[in-house]
């Protein structure tokens, strides 16, 4: 009896180790296709792996003939400050709206949640044309500036000093520090792990952003990841190794940061989410 | 302020007041930024793009030239508008239900005991965290109706005619909607767990004590406990798929045959690339105002399904 609950268990397990492998068996292909040849793409029978002949050289041409460093490089820079601005606003925000209060606080927070249902394709038509009237198309702060006023960072930021314990800035108070500096002596440390939630998941939102680059950028030397890659792909349609090659190292810099961080990960969605 | 300090009973001027009112002017200044940002960023935008599609707006000359509501009645008469309402409408209806049921799913298979849990968990949500172009890169390949490995996969188990996928009409935007899912489902299969995980054994053995079998259980228990979570995932996945881009540009750029230019699509095309932002302001209002109805709906809905603790 016990023996067969067992075996029933580990059968059960397997199926579903197997539903998960078939998940993703499109991105297990991509792996696959980056490591071979381009005759080698489309053959059958197939397999998986050319163990002995193996061909890193898709890998090196992507490294050192493209623009995919420049890309990267664009990515990490525009995803770096956006993400910095944004946690500082939100921070700011937050404790203005959940700690602080001030008159009108609650009116005017709820209608910052109200805008919320805005369709980001509705207000990126203004934005264009106002970036365009003053010369900022073209450029990175245009793929940045956007991202930083983020309604969602600041109502979790909110969320978290809402119940922030009022006894510990009094006593910052009673030392003799003044309220901008009781917020970044004690409120700011303790808000570690909201604020990396929130990096974290800004992360992720503003790495894969497409239309905006899309729209505001035209030289091939300002691109991000996401544009660079299908323009990578209108150009070399056919070289299909070579692209998943590309796929691959486009998504290799998120899955490692998820894989790194992937119980906090996995946390902050929860909390983010279900008190959203 | 000197007047009204004046007016004040002298014990109101406590130490505890005077901070208050330090605290209420100091979270004023912290809040400034936000607020600007929000004036910059959303409502002047709102109210701008409102201005935009009553106006015709030439770029080239920066000029503007009032005409009502002129582009609203064009949008109104446009076939092309209403087959991308159409189109729209169609995407959800395949995108919203089989995200939360995959989404459900999956989640109830990771709330099973079973060995590796945490690895195909991860195998569940490495799409939803994957760079979304990169995944629509491999897609594009992946689908490929000649050469593709799904394609000759069904070739070689002896179906001669295999879908055509992005270059059919019927086929192309299921298939969207289908990568859309596979791209969301993770996060929904997060929250769902979440939330299975947070139903108490207790009613699970008070119904097994009553003999109920394991879809009554589902139905009676498990669903009404994590209807909150559901409403919510709802919500999400409305606008989601009213919202839907990427796709489009990349495997089918609205194609073929106009069959899938959703609404976000048609706004696209409409402003960059015949450079008509007013008629491209009268559709977004309408993708506003769909959104705005559709989360209507379901807010009053939510009575007849949704149970709060």
């Amino acid at each position: 009896m016990l023996m067969s609950q067992n075996v029933r268990y580990t059968i059960r397990s397997v199926i579903f180790l197997l539903i998960g492998l078939v998940f993703i068996t499109p991105l297990l292909w991509m792996v696959s296709t980056s490591l071979k040849f381009e005759n080698q793409v489309f053959e059958r029978p197939f397999v998986f792996i050319h163990w002995g002949q193996i061909n890193w050289d898709n890998y090196r041409q992507i490294l050192t003939e493209t623009a995919f460093p420049a890309w990267l490089w664009n990515s990490v820079f525009v995803v770096l400050i956006s993400v910095v601005l944004r946690l500082l606003l939100s921070a700011l925000g937050g404790y203005a709206f959940g700690f602080l209060k001030f008159r009108y606080s609650d009116t005017i927070f709820f209608f910052f949640l109200m805008t919320m249902f805005i369709p980001y394709q509705l207000t990126l038509l203004p934005q264009f044309i106002s970036f365009r009237f003053i010369g900022l198309l073209d450029t990175h702060w245009a793929l940045i500036i956007p991202n930083i006023v983020d309604i969602l960072s600041i109502f979790l930021m909110r969320q978290f000093f809402l119940s922030f314990p009022k006894e510990l800035v009094h006593a910052a108070y009673m030392e003799g520090s003044g309220i901008f500096r009781s917020f970044i002596k004690v409120a700011l440390p303790l808000a570690r792990t909201p604020l990396l939630t929130l990096g974290l998941l800004s992360f992720f939102m503003i790495w894969d952003q497409y239309y905006q680059p899309l729209i505001f950028l035209h030289s091939k030397e300002m691109y991000t990841i996401p544009i660079g890659l299908q323009s990578f792909q209108t150009q070399f349609g056919k070289q299909y190794a070579l692209q998943m090659a590309l796929a691959c190292l486009a998504i290799i810099p998120v899955l490692g940061v998820f894989l790194a961080l992937q119980k906090q990960f996995i946390e902050s969605i929860v909390s983010s989410g279900l008190k959203g | 302020m000197a007047t009204i300090l004046k007016n004040m009973p002298e014990r109101k001027l406590s130490r505890a007041y005077s901070l208050e009112r330090l605290e209420r002017r100091a979270g004023l200044m912290f809040a400034l930024p936000v607020i600007v940002g929000f004036l910059l960023f959303v409502l002047i935008p709102m109210i701008c793009v409102f201005l935009l599609s009553l106006y015709k707006v030439d770029l080239m000359s920066n000029t503007f030239e009032f005409k009502r509501f002129e582009y609203y009645d064009k949008m109104l008469h446009d076939p092309d508008f209403w087959k991308s309402v159409r189109n729209t409408l169609y995407y959800m209806v395949i995108y919203v239900p089989l995200t939360l049921a995959l989404g459900l799913g999956m989640a109830l298979i990771l709330n099973t005991k079973m060995r590796a849990r945490g690895l195909v968990r991860t195998f569940f949500i490495i799409p939803y965290i994957t760079t979304y172009v990169a995944t629509l890169v491999v897609w594009n390949v992946f689908l490929h109706p000649t050469e593709g490995p799904v394609n000759s996969l069904l070739v070689s188990l002896g179906i001669a005619n295999p879908p055509q996928y992005m270059v059919d009409t019927d086929w192309a935007l299921p298939m969207l909607a289908l990568i859309g899912a596979w791209k969301d489902v993770g996060y929904h299969c997060i929250l769902f767990l979440a939330a299975l995980q947070g139903v108490s054994k207790d009613y699970y053995e008070a119904s097994s004590i009553d003999g109920a079998g394991r879809f009554q259980r589902f139905k009676h228990i498990t669903f009404p406990l994590i209807s909150p979570t559901s409403f919510f995932l709802l919500l999400i996945t409305i606008i989601g798929g009213l919202q839907a881009f990427y796709q489009m540009a990349l495997l089918t750029k609205g194609g073929p045959a106009f069959s899938t230019t959703t609404m976000t699509y048609h706004i696209y095309r409409s402003a960059f690339e015949y450079y008509n932002f007013s008629y491209a302001s009268a559709v977004g209002m309408f993708l506003f105002l769909l959104t705005l109805v559709l989360i209507a709906i379901n807010w009053f809905g939510q009575k007849k399904w949704v149970f709060y603790q």
